[in-house]
C-alpha cells in the first residue's frame, strides 16, 4: 500500500488541479442507477455542521456542506470552496480565495461571510458546541479565550476581506493548519437560515447546504435521503444521484442485508473477514484506517502502586500476543501495535522500537523476568482490573489478554461498563488499566502524539514527562517535526504509560459496481460527489 | 362507572410523579451525564453546554421546571443528545412507529391465539389439539432475539421476499417481520390460555344444559362458551401490553425499525435526560390507559362485575 | 410465557378451603401429581438440568474461561462440537469450550430464576398478607402501593438500574425480583383476608397473641400451596428476563455467563456456520423452560383439581 505523502502549505498550492469530483475513466459504461446506500450503526445526532461531534454525522456532513477544503483519493488536499490561499511571511495569516462559481442549495452565493459566521458561532460559548476546542486546536487567534466567555465573539481571528476572500489570523504558526480546515465543524452555514428556523433548520426542507447532495429526508435511527444539488458548483462532474444511509443498530443484521442486496457497504463483524473474502474476493475490503487501540495505564495517585513500576507495565505490554489478536480474533487486516501513533500515518516514521521485533516467546520471557524482579508471580499474584466499553470485540480482546496474563501470575479482573460510565470513571482517573482507542483528527502524528503531554485534556492515565512535553512544543515550530516525533515515541515505548495493542484498518464489504470509494486514504473520508456506479 | 374511571385517573397522577422523580433521580445519580465524552470537554464548553441545558440548577429545580413544561405547555424539552431535535419530535416521529406494528402485533395475537386456543379445546385431544399444545408451548420459550434472525435469514436472504429492516408506512413488507417477532410468544401465551379457560366453561353446567337442549355445536360455542371463556384472556391483556411494549426493544434494534422502544435504550446509554423521562412518562401513561380499558371491557363482558 | 392469573386465584381459594385444608390436601396433591405425565416428565426435565449445572463440571475437559489457542480464529472450521478435542459442545469464537460454558450458564440462569423467584415471593406474600390481615387504611394504602407501582414500565427502570450502576449479580437478582411481587402479593392478600376471620385466628387474636405470630403460625402455612406454584411458574419468567437483559448487553460480566447471554451470541452468529453456539445453550435454555413450566402446571392441577 502507498502512503498518502505529507503536503506542505506550499506544495498544495503549487499541486491544486481544479475542479476535482468523481473522476471516471474514459470508457467506462455507467450504470443506469446511480444511487449507493450506506450503513450507519447509530442514529446521527445532528446536521449541524457547528454541533455534531460524531464520525457517522461526518460523513453525512461532507455530502451536505463543503468546507475550504475537501480530501483526494489518497487524502490529499483539493480544493472545495477555496481554491487556493496566501500565507504571510510569519506563516500565521492565511487569506483564502473562494471560489465566486460556489452556490447553496437555494441558488445563494457562497460567501466569506458565511464562514467567517461558522467559525464564530463554533467558538462561541452561546451556541455550547461540544467541539468548540476544535477552534482553539486550530489555534485561530482568541478562538480560548472567546469559548472561555472572556472575550465577545467578532474578535475571533477570522474576518471576510470582501465576499470571495477570507482571512485567517492563528497564534502560532501550525504546518498542518490546512489539513484541518477539511474537519466538518469548519464548514459554512447561514445565518439567515439558522435565525430563521432556530433549531428545527437542519430538517428537511429547511437545511440549506452548499455540498453536492440536499437532503430529502431524515427519519431518526431509520434512514436518511439525500439527493444530487443541482446548484453545486461541479454537479456537472458528481455523477451519483441519490445517496441513502440506513440505521442498523446489529452489525450481523447489517452484514445480512448486505448480502440479501440492500446495501452497498457494510462493516465486516470482527473475525468474519477471511470467510467473505474466499467468498467474495472482489467485495471484501480491508485497508488501514486512522485509530490506534490501546490498554491505558492510570499513573496518577489514585492508580495501583504497582503500576508505578516501569517494569510491570514493560511486562504486562510484553506479554500481549497482539499477533494472536490480530490474526485470530478480529481477523481484518489489522495491524499489531508496539507504538501510538498508527503506522500509515502520513509521514510518520516508526521508531525502533525493541520489543516489536522480538518472537512472542522472547518477549514472554523478558515478561516473566521484569516481573518477578518488580516482586510478583504466580506465589504473589498481581491483582489488577481491567475497564472496556460494551462491545463484542472489546470483551473478546480483554478475555484474550487476560488469559496471555494469567501465566505471569496476573490476576486480572474485567470490568465491561457502559460507554458512559468508562469515559467518567477514565476521566477521574477511577482505573487500573482502561480501553481506549483514539482516532485521528487529521492525518498528522501530532494528532496522536499531543494525547500524552501533561497540558493534553485528554491524557487520562496523567503521564507526566517533561521531556516528552518539551519535544512537542519544539515539534509545532520545527522545520521537520517527523524526527522529534519519533523521539516521543520513544519515550512512550520506554515509559509505557499505554500498553499499545492494534492499528485499525477498515474492514468492510463493498458492492463491486461502486467505484470511487477511497482505499488510500487512512483517515477512510469519502464524498458521495466521487463515486460512481458502473453497469455490470 | 364515571366516577369508577375518575378515580382509577385520578390514580394515574400520583403513579405518573412517582414515575418522574424515580427515573429522574436515578439517572442523576448514575455517573456520566450527557455531556460526557470521549474527548473530555474544556470545562468552559462543559460549563456552556450545562447552563444551556439547566443542568446547573439544583435538582429540585430541574424536577419542577421539567414537570411545569409538561403540564403548562406539553414540552418535554429538548434531546440532550440529538441536538437538532425536541423530545416531542423524537417521540412523534418514533411512537407512530411502534403504535403501528405494536397494534398490529397485539391484534395478532388475539385474533390467532384465540382462534387457535378455542379450536384447540373444542376439538379436545385430537391431533389440532395436540399440535395447538405443541406450537404455544414451543412459542412461549423461544426468546424473540432467536426468532428474528431466523426470521431474517429465511425471508430475506434465503426467499428475498421481506426486506431486512427498516419501516415504511405505505409498504406492509416491512411490516411483516417486526409484527412475527413481536406477537409470536403472546400469541401463544393466550392461546393456552383460551383452550384452559374454554375447557372449563365447555365442561360447565349451562354449556351442558345447552347441548341438551338439542343446539348445535358451533353455536353453542360462539353464543354461549366464547364470552365467558374470554375473560382470562382479557385479564391477561394488560401484562401482555406491557410485555410487549418491552420487546418492541428489540424489534427495534434487530430490525431498524426507528421506533420508540430503541431510542429508550439509546437515551439511557446516552444519558438523554430528557429523551428517557418523555418516553418513560408516555410508557406510563400508555399502561394505566390500557389497563382501565381492559378493566372496563372485563366488567362489561363480565355481568358479575358491577363498578 | 404467561401465569394465568384466574387459575392462580381459583387454586388460592381452593387451598384456603376449610374442608380440605391440612395434610389430607397435601397428600392428594402428591398422589395427582405422580399421576400427571406432564408434571413427572417435566420434574425429570429439571433434575436433569439441575445435575447438569451441578456435576457438569467434572465431565468437561476444560475450564469455562480457558482458551483453546489452536481453535481460536477458526471456530468455524476447527471449533465444532468434537469428543476428540475435549469440546463435547464445540466452542465459541474464542476458541473457550461451550460444554463448561453451558454448564455455568446453566448455574447463573437457575440461580437468577430460583433467587429471583425467591425474592418476589418473600416480598409479595410479607407484603399481602400484612395488607390482607391488618386491612382497613393500612390494606388500602399497601394496596393502592401496588396499584401505582403495576403501572410502571418495570423493565425500563430494569434497564435504567443496570446502565446507571454497573452490572453486578446482585443488581441483577434484585431488580428481576422486584419486577414481580406484585401479583404475588394481590393473590395473597385476598387469601388472607378469607383466612382472618376463621374462628381459630380470631380466636387466638382474642386471647392476645401478637399480629406477627398469628400471621407467621396460621397465615403463612396456609398460603404455602399458591406461594409454591406461584414461585415455580415465576422461575421461567425471570429466566426469560434475564436473557433480554443478556442480549442489552446488560448481563453478568465475562468470563461469566448465563444461557440468555450464551444464546445472544449464538444467535448474532447464525449466518457464520457456528450454529452449536446457539443449538446447544438454546437447548438447555428449552429444557430449563419447560422442566419449570411442566411442573408448576402440574403442581397447580394437583393443588386444585377441577373434578373435585
Amino acid at each position: 500500500m502507498k502512503l498518502s505523502v505529507a503536503i506542505s502549505a506550499l506544495a498544495l498550492l503549487a499541486a491544486a488541479p481544479a475542479g476535482i469530483a468523481a473522476t471516471v475513466p474514459e470508457g467506462t459504461k455507467l450504470a443506469a442507477n446511480q444511487s449507493y446506500t450506506f450503513w450507519l450503526l447509530d442514529a446521527i445526532k445532528s446536521m449541524d455542521p457547528q454541533i455534531n461531534t460524531d464520525v457517522e454525522g461526518s460523513d453525512i456532513l461532507r455530502n451536505l456542506f463543503e468546507g475550504l477544503y475537501n480530501e483526494g483519493p489518497k487524502g490529499e488536499l483539493v480544493p472545495g470552496v477555496a481554491t487556493g490561499f496566501d500565507l504571510s511571511d510569519d506563516k500565521t495569516v492565511y487569506t483564502f480565495h473562494l471560489r465566486p462559481e460556489a452556490k447553496w442549495s437555494d441558488g445563494k452565493p457562497v460567501t466569506a461571510q458565511d464562514f467567517v459566521y461558522a467559525w464564530r458561532r463554533l467558538a462561541d460559548p452561546k451556541t455550547a458546541s461540544e467541539y468548540a476546542w476544535y477552534m482553539e486546536l486550530m489555534q485561530v487567534k482568541n478562538a480560548a479565550a472567546i469559548t472561555a466567555g472572556e472575550k465577545p465573539v467578532e474578535e475571533l481571528g477570522v474576518k471576510a476581506v470582501d465576499d470571495h476572500t477570507l482571512e485567517v489570523t492563528i497564534e502560532t504558526p501550525l504546518p498542518y493548519f490546512p489539513q484541518m480546515l477539511v474537519h466538518g465543524s469548519t464548514f459554512p452555514v447561514r445565518e439567515d437560515v439558522i435565525a430563521k428556523y432556530g433549531q428545527d433548520w437542519t430538517k428537511p426542507g429547511n437545511l440549506v447546504g452548499n455540498g453536492a447532495y440536499v437532503l430529502s429526508q431524515h427519519l431518526l435511527g431509520e434512514r436518511i435521503e439525500m439527493d444530487k444539488a443541482p446548484t453545486y458548483w461541479d454537479a456537472e462532474h458528481t455523477v451519483m444521484t441519490h445517496l441513502t444511509a440506513l440505521t442498523i443498530n446489529d452489525k450481523n443484521a447489517a452484514l445480512t442485508r448486505y448480502l440479501a442486496g440492500e446495501l452497498d457497504r457494510v462493516e465486516i463483524p470482527a473475525g468474519q473477514y477471511p470467510r467473505l473474502k474466499k467468498e467474495y474476493p472482489d467485495q471484501a475490503i480491508s485497508s488501514p484506517y486512522s485509530c490506534s487501540y490501546t490498554y491505558l495505564v492510570n499513573l496518577s495517585d489514585k492508580g495501583p502502586e504497582a503500576l508505578k513500576d516501569v517494569r510491570v507495565r514493560k511486562a504486562l505490554s510484553y506479554a500481549i500476543n497482539r499477533d494472536v489478536i490480530v490474526d485470530n480474533v478480529l481477523q481484518g487486516g489489522q495491524k499489531p501495535a508496539y507504538n501510538w501513533t498508527h503506522w500509515a500515518t502520513a509521514g510518520f516514521k516508526m521508531p525502533d522500537i525493541d520489543y516489536a521485533h522480538w518472537t512472542q516467546k522472547e518477549r514472554t520471557e523478558k515478561a516473566k523476568e521484569l516481573l518477578a524482579e518488580a516482586g510478583y508471580g504466580p506465589d504473589h499474584p498481581l491483582k489488577l482490573t481491567l475497564n472496556y466499553n460494551t462491545s463484542d470485540d472489546h470483551k473478546k480482546i480483554a478475555i484474550a489478554v487476560q488469559q496471555f496474563w494469567k501465566p505471569l501470575g496476573v490476576a486480572l479482573t474485567l470490568n465491561n461498563m457502559e460507554w458512559k460510565v468508562h469515559t467518567d470513571k477514565m476521566q477521574n482517573q477511577d482505573f487500573d488499566l482502561a480501553r481506549y482507542a483514539w482516532c485521528g483528527d487529521y492525518n498528522e502524528a501530532s494528532t496522536y502524539l499531543d494525547f500524552f503531554t501533561s497540558y493534553s485534556g485528554h491524557n487520562n492515565g496523567k503521564f507526566l514527562n517533561a521531556d516528552y512535553d518539551r519535544i512537542l512544543k519544539e515539534s509545532k515550530t520545527a522545520a521537520d517535526p517527523q524526527p522529534l516525533y519519533t523521539e516521543a515515541e520513544q519515550i512512550l515505548a520506554d515509559q509505557m504509560p499505554l500498553l499499545p495493542i492494534y492499528h485499525y484498518a477498515k474492514v468492510d464489504m463493498v458492492k463491486a459496481d461502486i467505484k470511487g470509494l477511497p482505499t488510500e486514504n487512512v483517515m477512510q473520508t469519502w464524498y458521495g460527489k466521487d463515486l460512481y456506479r458502473v453497469a455490470k | 362507572m364515571i366516577v369508577y374511571i375518575l378515580k382509577r385517573l385520578a390514580i394515574a397522577i400520583p403513579t405518573l410523579l412517582l414515575l418522574i422523580v424515580l427515573s429522574f433521580l436515578l439517572m442523576h445519580a448514575a455517573p456520566g451525564g450527557p455531556f460526557t465524552q470521549e474527548r473530555g470537554l474544556p470545562p468552559e464548553v462543559l460549563a456552556n453546554l450545562n447552563a444551556k441545558y439547566g443542568l446547573d440548577q439544583p435538582l429540585w429545580r430541574q424536577i419542577t421546571s421539567y414537570v411545569w413544561g409538561i403540564v403548562s405547555a406539553f414540552d418535554f424539552g429538548p434531546s440532550f443528545v440529538y441536538k437538532d431535535r425536541s423530545v416531542n419530535d423524537i417521540i412523534a416521529q418514533g411512537f407512530p412507529v411502534t403504535l403501528t406494528y405494536g397494534f398490529l402485533s397485539f391484534l395478532v395475537a388475539v385474533l390467532v391465539g384465540v382462534t387457535l386456543g378455542a379450536i384447540a379445546a373444542v376439538r379436545h385431544n385430537t391431533v389440532i389439539d395436540y399440535f395447538a399444545v405443541g406450537l404455544s408451548i414451543g412459542a412461549q420459550v423461544l426468546p424473540n432475539f432467536v426468532m428474528a434472525p431466523i426470521l431474517v435469514l429465511v425471508f430475506t436472504l434465503a426467499l428475498h421476499w421481506l426486506p431486512g429492516g427498516g419501516w415504511r408506512f405505505n409498504d406492509p413488507h416491512f411490516w411483516v417481520m417486526p409484527v412475527i417477532a413481536l406477537s409470536t410468544s403472546y400469541m401463544a401465551s393466550i392461546a393456552r390460555i383460551m383452550r384452559s379457560s374454554m375447557l372449563e366453561v365447555l365442561t360447565s353446567n349451562h354449556i351442558r344444559t345447552a347441548r341438551a337442549k338439542g343446539l348445535s355445536g358451533l353455536r353453542i360455542v360462539l353464543r354461549h362458551a366464547l364470552k365467558p371463556a374470554l375473560l382470562p384472556v382479557i385479564s391477561y391483556l394488560g401484562p401482555a401490553f406491557v410485555a410487549m411494549i418491552t420487546g418492541s426493544v428489540i424489534v427495534d434494534i434487530y430490525f431498524s425499525t426507528g421506533g420508540i422502544g430503541k431510542a429508550f435504550v439509546d437515551s439511557a446509554l446516552n444519558r438523554d435526560y430528557a429523551v428517557m423521562m418523555g418516553i418513560t412518562i408516555l410508557v406510563g401513561a400508555l399502561t394505566i390507559l390500557f389497563n382501565l380499558v381492559v378493566d372496563i371491557i372485563y366488567g362489561w363482558i363480565d355481568p358479575k362485575i358491577r363498578y | 410465557m404467561v401465569i394465568d392469573s384466574q387459575k392462580m386465584q381459583s387454586l388460592a381459594a381452593a387451598t384456603a378451603r376449610e374442608d380440605i385444608a391440612g395434610r389430607s390436601l397435601w397428600a392428594d396433591a402428591r398422589r395427582r401429581f405422580l399421576r400427571n405425565k406432564a408434571a413427572l416428565f417435566g420434574l425429570l426435565l429439571l433434575v436433569f438440568v439441575v445435575f447438569f449445572a451441578l456435576f457438569g463440571n467434572s465431565l468437561a475437559r476444560w475450564s469455562n474461561d480457558e482458551i483453546d489457542f489452536a481453535v481460536m480464529g477458526q471456530a468455524a472450521e476447527l471449533g465444532g462440537p468434537s469428543l476428540e478435542t475435549g469440546h463435547y459442545f464445540g466452542t465459541d469464537d474464542l476458541g473457550r469450550d461451550l460444554f463448561a460454558r453451558t454448564v455455568q450458564g446453566t448455574q447463573i440462569s437457575l440461580a437468577v430464576g430460583i433467587i429471583g423467584s425467591a425474592i418476589a415471593v418473600v416480598v409479595g406474600t410479607l407484603w399481602g398478607a400484612t395488607a390482607g390481615y391488618f386491612g382497613g387504611r393500612i390494606d388500602n394504602l399497601m394496596m393502592r402501593t401496588v396499584d401505582i407501582l403495576l403501572a410502571i414500565p418495570y423493565m425500563f427502570v430494569l434497564i435504567l438500574l443496570l446502565v446507571m450502576y454497573g452490572r453486578s449479580i446482585t443488581m441483577l437478582f434484585a431488580g428481576v425480583g422486584l419486577i414481580s411481587w406484585l401479583e404475588m402479593s394481590r393473590i395473597v392478600r385476598g387469601q388472607t383476608l378469607s383466612l382472618k376471620n376463621r374462628d381459630y385466628i380470631e380466636a387466638a387474636r382474642a386471647i392476645g397473641v401478637p399480629a406477627r405470630t398469628i400471621i407467621r403460625r396460621h397465615i403463612l402455612p396456609n398460603l404455602i400451596g399458591v406461594v409454591t406454584v406461584f414461585a415455580t411458574l415465576l422461575v421461567p419468567n425471570m429466566i426469560l428476563t434475564e436473557s433480554f437483559i443478556s442480549f442489552l448487553g446488560l448481563g453478568v460480566q465475562e468470563p461469566m455467563t448465563s444461557l440468555g447471554a450464551l444464546i445472544s451470541e449464538g444467535s448474532g452468529t447464525i449466518a457464520y456456520g457456528t450454529l452449536w453456539q446457539l443449538a446447544f445453550p438454546l437447548l438447555f435454555f428449552v429444557t430449563t423452560l419447560f422442566g419449570f413450566f411442566f411442573v408448576g402446571d402440574g403442581l397447580r392441577d394437583a393443588l386444585d383439581p377441577k373434578d373435585r
